[in-house]
């Protein structure tokens, strides 16, 4: 029971870790709790028997490390379009073209100003 | 499944999402414009529902100008989505709509649709005839490859970017609560008949402020919108009648539309 517990908090935290550094960072928050019910169930059976393995204190480690990450991408990282001046150039050529278009159109017939 | 694979079909979800949230109406009447002029900007943060968390996707902006031809002045509307930097390495979406309209009732003359998504490319331009109710419609694929194509259209279909900036035009003040209003749009060369139900008034938060607003529900004949009630809008109740907040719900999940900043607003 106390192994099955340490990997699956293990696992829990490697998944925590890795969410963490992807743009869907919120999400780990997911697995790192999952890790830590985990990680307790492990450290509170380990320390029943009397041995506590260094694996747990890591796993918990691990896990903190990839709350601590999701915290502050959460915090500090402002979500924003950095590639506006590509993005303004091809529109403005759209514009263009689409004005070339429209003065060939029949545009006499409309009362437009 | 993959999270890289799960990450790509959010993602995919999303820009149909996006398509959606442009797809929703078509006016059969020109109502007058007196709601929208040309240096108007309104930019949102579109969030997709990842397990219960909202995660912002994209930057959705929708832009007004004016276009000059020797013959006549023009309005542009614009309407672009760009994901957020932070999915560039995983997923780029590039996708610009524009419609060049009649600025007294936003009549479509000239319709251009320039997708580019990941590896995915699609231009889609439609040449509006109002006399005879007809499109000429170009499209053109990442392999170069152009069709060009004439179909008829039912009067007062219009395209999606302008079928958008139209429902603005309603008078919301003279509609009792559960009155309907039906569109035809014309996506992808085809028309989509949807609907409106005026569902009263409502003041909600916004990044903009607290604003009492049109609530508004969408549905169309496409199974893309799921649930009758499951998809809205709410406008602010003034003259602009800008979009604030929409909500959306889609078979694979549900998402929502935020505003961000509105400038140059006619009233």
């Amino acid at each position: 029971m106390k192994q099955l517990f340490t990997i699956l908090a293990m696992i829990a935290a490697i998944f925590s870790v890795i969410i963490s550094v992807l743009p869907i960072s919120n999400l780990a928050i997911f697995p790192a709790i999952a890790s830590l019910l985990f990680t307790s169930m492990a450290f509170y059976l380990s320390k029943k028997t009397g041995e506590v393995k260094k694996i747990i204190p890591f796993i918990f480690l691990l896990t903190i490390i990839s709350l601590g990450l999701t915290a502050y991408k959460a915090i500090f990282t402002k979500a924003e379009v950095t590639n506006m001046q590509v993005l303004k150039e091809k529109e403005a050529e759209s514009k263009e073209k689409a004005i070339d278009e429209l003065e060939d159109l029949d545009l006499d017939d409309i009362n437009l100003e | 499944m993959q999270l890289s694979t799960l990450l790509k079909l959010n993602i995919f979800y999303m820009k149909h999402f996006f398509i959606l949230i442009l797809c929703l109406i078509s006016l059969s009447i020109n109502a007058q414009n007196n709601a929208i002029a040309a240096g108007e900007k309104l930019i949102y943060t579109a969030s997709y529902n990842m397990s219960g968390i909202l995660t912002d996707i994209a930057q959705v902006t929708m832009e007004t100008s004016e276009a000059k031809t020797s013959k006549a002045t023009l309005l542009r509307l614009k309407c672009s989505a760009t994901t957020y930097s932070k999915w560039d390495n995983f997923f780029k979406i590039f996708d610009l709509y524009e419609s060049y309209v009649n600025p007294k009732n936003l009549t479509p003359y000239l319709y251009k649709r320039d997708v580019k998504e990941g590896n995915y490319y699609k231009f889609m331009k439609y040449t509006f005839d109002q006399k005879s109710n007809t499109i000429k419609s170009l499209q053109r694929k990442r392999n170069n490859v152009e069709e060009n194509k004439t179909f008829s259209i039912n009067p007062g279909t219009k395209d999606i970017v302008s079928t958008l900036y139209n429902i603005r035009l309603f008078d919301y003040t003279s509609m009792s609560v559960g009155s309907k209003k039906n569109f035809i749009i014309v996506f992808d060369r085809e028309e989509v008949k949807a609907q409106i139900t005026y569902l009263g008034k409502e003041t909600i938060s916004t990044n903009i402020g607290k604003k009492e607003c049109y609530k508004l529900a969408i549905s169309s004949s496409e199974n893309v919108l799921q649930g009758k009630n499951n998809n809205l809008l709410w406008l602010t109740a003034d003259e602009n009648k800008i979009i604030v907040y929409g909500k959306f719900k889609i078979p694979v999940g549900n998402g929502e539309l935020k505003i961000k900043s509105a400038q140059g607003l006619k009233n």
